[in-house]
């Protein structure tokens, strides 16, 4: 992105501790690729960039943020994506009707399924075409039957980024970002882990506990190449290529032959990981250094297991940091309580709580809902992104109630970002311990289950499911 | 009255047969079969302790058949008989003549036929098998229910035709997040079925465009998971259905294939049918229940559709930006 503005611009808005603001001030100066220059501000920007501190906006100035914000992105999305124009023309819904942040909620919300129902082979690549907002850069697409992987990279060569999630149903969620979207996503990122942490990020010496960016598409791996500009060494627990297929074979848990082998390379794989991680840690731990762990809660639990099997731990203290994300996927079986998950890593890498931070996110949007150092609740950033909690009707929950998660995210502009989820939350109004003034979410998601219509070919599947699982 | 081996002589076969799928599935079951070959026994042999499945007893009267009903003999496409589709049959016949077949307007008679059949015809699993046979039993599966509104439409002279599409897998299987709690059989027929579970549906031509009906599936169903009821000309994808884009296809006759692949699973897992027939019928009396405390039909509906949100369908749409070199 052209035209990085300096730091000191970034810095004008008094609503955050002056420390803060220099963390901030650090981090435009590193990140100055991914921010437009200041005459090119559009509202979205103004809200992602302009706050210092994107969870200690005042109310009132957020609203008003966040409506224009959202409502630039939807007369965006109505006007320049055919999609989700017929979408909103057979609800009745159009920019004219959105005046006031009450009206936001007549916004058409997608469910996150729509995103799963997609065609194979070159129909796969005309189908992202639909989703995507806006003109298309040019993309060559070869074969006469392309796989998933050839598509994707066919479209990431033409400068877009496509990524999928990690696909546990059998299933990807696909979502293609232009380079702004991806930008800005990973600035929102980054700036929402500055403004949550009290340490010296870039001071840190980073391990990455997730595939390499540059070698996966997947979301959850791909975002994280922002870390890559903030942090000193960088460390990766997967460097080599990882296809959809190999995603695919992963998450299948080990069913068939050919997943069983997988899981036993993956299982050997994982164990040298795990090792050679131990050894980075007791390198950075004698030398008194400060190290930032980002990644995957499970393979973070298996080093800390394995280091309490072999009577070991550090004492990395306050200046390191551990931010996790993504779940814990096909690990689910061992997945602990996040309250029990930073006591471990307190006990056993002496990284102290208000040092340890889980992220909510989704392939979907682009809020980053990170929790607080004092009650570890998830901070969602309501300067661009609205959130709602909808009941079995879909409409809005007061808060403190549980029901569906949706939300409109305003920095999505080459897809529409207003999504119902599939996952059960519990929404406050404010944090029930810090003062950050914006809305929170409890620290345990959950997945919503929903009930379809079963044509016979689908309660012959149930039948031969059940009886496959003969004991 | 047409016979069966006119159809066959005519050659009146399907026009788009959806080979790869049918293939696919066929070879992953194949597969499955020979990684879990204690499964068989279970697919062939209910369990002593089992509840069996009994046939309800048929919902209407069959009228009589007499020679002078009038109905259509074209041969044209979409009017003539085709496989499993007779609407030459007497009993066809008769239902027609009895639904107001040449009485009523097309678009009127082909409403009639498809609340006939959606409320009067029970889902079963069985093997494929004429049209006659389905009103003599009152139960078949989608494709035996789709043929009789089909044949009635046809024998009334209103062109008729099939359509199916591949829906996604159900969100309890699409929303998993545990896949340790996942059997081997959900994850086995989720692969099976990666590509999406088949549905069908019917079209009629009435009044210059053809006309969808969902005939095969009860209210009651949509009511027990709290779904508006579709009516006559209203297209279930992307209403109540979750399409999976490029999925669809029309033909004027069920393809010969797939009345192989009906039959052999019928064989080959008479127990696991069984057990879907039940899971079909324990499921009708909640939803009825629900519909009735809604104050019935019209007025469950009613709610339903207030609540409802459809999902957008994606279209795979032609760009001039993609360049498809092979």
């Amino acid at each position: 992105m052209e035209g990085a503005i300096e730091a000191q611009e970034q810095t004008l808005r008094i609503d955050a501790p002056a420390e803060v603001g220099l963390r901030v001030a650090k981090l435009n100066e590193r990140l100055a690729r991914y921010i437009p220059s200041r005459e090119m501000w559009t509202p979205v920007d103004e809200a992602l960039f302009g706050p210092i501190d994107l969870y200690r906006v005042p109310l009132e100035d957020a609203q008003t943020m966040q409506l224009k914000a959202i409502t630039y992105a939807f007369t965006r999305h109505y006007n320049n994506n055919s999609f989700y124009h017929e979408y909103c023309t057979t609800q009745g819904v159009s920019p004219s009707d959105i005046k006031t942040v009450d009206d936001l909620f007549k916004i058409p919300l997608i469910p996150d399924l729509t995103f799963k129902q997609y065609p194979e082979g070159k129909d796969f690549a005309r189908w992202i075409g639909s989703v995507f907002t806006g003109d298309l850069p040019k993309v060559v697409i070869k074969g006469a039957n392309p796989t998933f992987d050839e598509v994707i990279n066919a479209f990431n060569a033409s400068g877009m980024v496509v990524t999928y999630s990690s696909g546990t149903s059998g299933r990807f969620t696909f979502i293609p970002r232009d380079q702004k979207t991806f930008l800005t996503g990973q600035y929102g990122l980054a700036k929402s882990a500055i403004n949550m942490w009290a340490g010296d990020l870039f001071e840190t010496d980073g391990y990455l506990l997730l595939p390499n960016p540059a070698k996966t598409n997947v979301f959850v791996g791909k975002v994280t190449s922002v870390y890559f500009d903030i942090v000193n060494e960088i460390q990766m627990a997967i460097d080599r290529e990882l296809t959809s297929k190999d995603i695919q074979t992963a998450m299948s848990g080990g069913h068939g032959p050919k997943g069983r082998l997988f899981s036993y390379v993956q299982n050997r794989t994982q164990e040298k990981t795990i090792g050679k991680i131990i050894q980075w840690l007791e390198r950075h731990d004698k030398a008194g250094g400060t190290v930032s762990l980002v990644g995957a809660p499970y393979l973070l639990y298996f080093v800390m297991q394995k280091l309490q099997a072999d009577g070991k731990s550090f004492d990395l203290g306050e200046d390191s940091f551990v931010l996790t994300g993504g779940g814990w996927k096909v690990r689910e079986n061992i997945r602990l309580p996040v309250k029990d998950f930073r006591k471990q890593v307190e006990d056993v890498l002496g990284i102290p709580d208000a040092s340890c931070f889980d992220l909510y996110a989704m392939v979907e949007g682009n809020g980053w809902m990170v929790q607080c150092p004092e009650g570890h609740y998830l901070h969602l950033p309501y300067t661009y992104y609205k959130p709602f909690v909808l009941n079995e009707d879909l409409m809005p929950v007061e808060y403190g109630e549980s029901g569906r998660f949706a939300f409109l995210d305003a920095l999505a502009e080459s897809y529409p970002g207003f999504i119902i989820t599939g996952d059960q939350v519990r929404m406050y109004e404010h944090c029930p311990v810090c003062d950050r003034p914006g809305p929170v979410l409890e620290p345990e998601i959950h997945r919503a289950t929903g009930e379809e219509v079963r044509g016979c070919a689908e309660e012959v599947r149930r039948a031969l499911a059940r009886d496959f699982s003969v004991d | 009255m047409t016979q069966v081996s006119e159809i066959t002589d005519q050659r009146h076969t399907s026009q788009e047969v959806p080979k790869t799928s049918m293939l696919g599935v066929g070879m992953t079951f194949a597969r499955m079969l020979l990684e879990n070959p204690a499964a068989l026994k279970k697919f062939r042999v209910m369990g002593p302790d089992e509840e069996r499945y009994v046939r309800p007893p048929r919902q209407y009267e069959l009228p009589p058949f007499r020679e002078n009903m009038e109905y259509c003999t074209s041969n044209e496409k979409y009017l003539r008989p085709t496989r499993y589709c007779n609407p030459g049959e007497p009993e066809v016949i008769a239902m027609a003549t009895e639904l107001g077949a040449y009485e009523l307007s097309d678009y009127e008679f082909a409403e009639a036929a498809y609340w006939f059949v959606n409320t009067k015809l029970l889902v079963e699993m069985l093997s494929l098998n004429s049209v006659s046979a389905t009103l003599k039993r009152g139960t078949g599966t989608c494709y035996h229910l789709i043929s009789v509104w089909i044949a009635l439409c046809r024998a009334a002279g209103i062109k008729a035709r099939y359509k199916t599409f591949n829906m996604l897998l159900p969100d309890e299987i699409m929303n998993i997040v545990n896949v340790e709690e996942v059997t081997e059989g959900e994850a086995m027929t989720a692969d099976m079925f990666n590509t999406g579970v088949p549905e069908g549906e019917g079209e009629v031509y009435v009044d210059g465009k053809w006309t969808v009906g969902h005939v095969a599936m009860p209210s009651e169903i949509y009511a027990r998971v709290g779904l508006p009821i579709p009516t006559f000309g209203e297209d279930p994808i992307g209403f109540t259905f979750k399409l999976i884009p490029g999925t669809v296809k029309r033909f004027e006759s069920i393809p010969l294939q797939l009345g192989i692949a009906m039959n052999a699973l019928m064989w080959l897992a008479p127990a696991a049918m069984e057990r879907a027939n039940l899971a079909v019928k324990n499921n009708l009396p909640q939803g009825r229940k629900i519909i009735e405390e809604a104050g019935g039909r019209e007025a469950y509906d009613k709610k339903a559709r207030e609540r409802r949100l459809s999902p957008p369908i994606i279209e795979a749409k032609e760009h001039a930006a993609l360049v498809f070199e092979d």
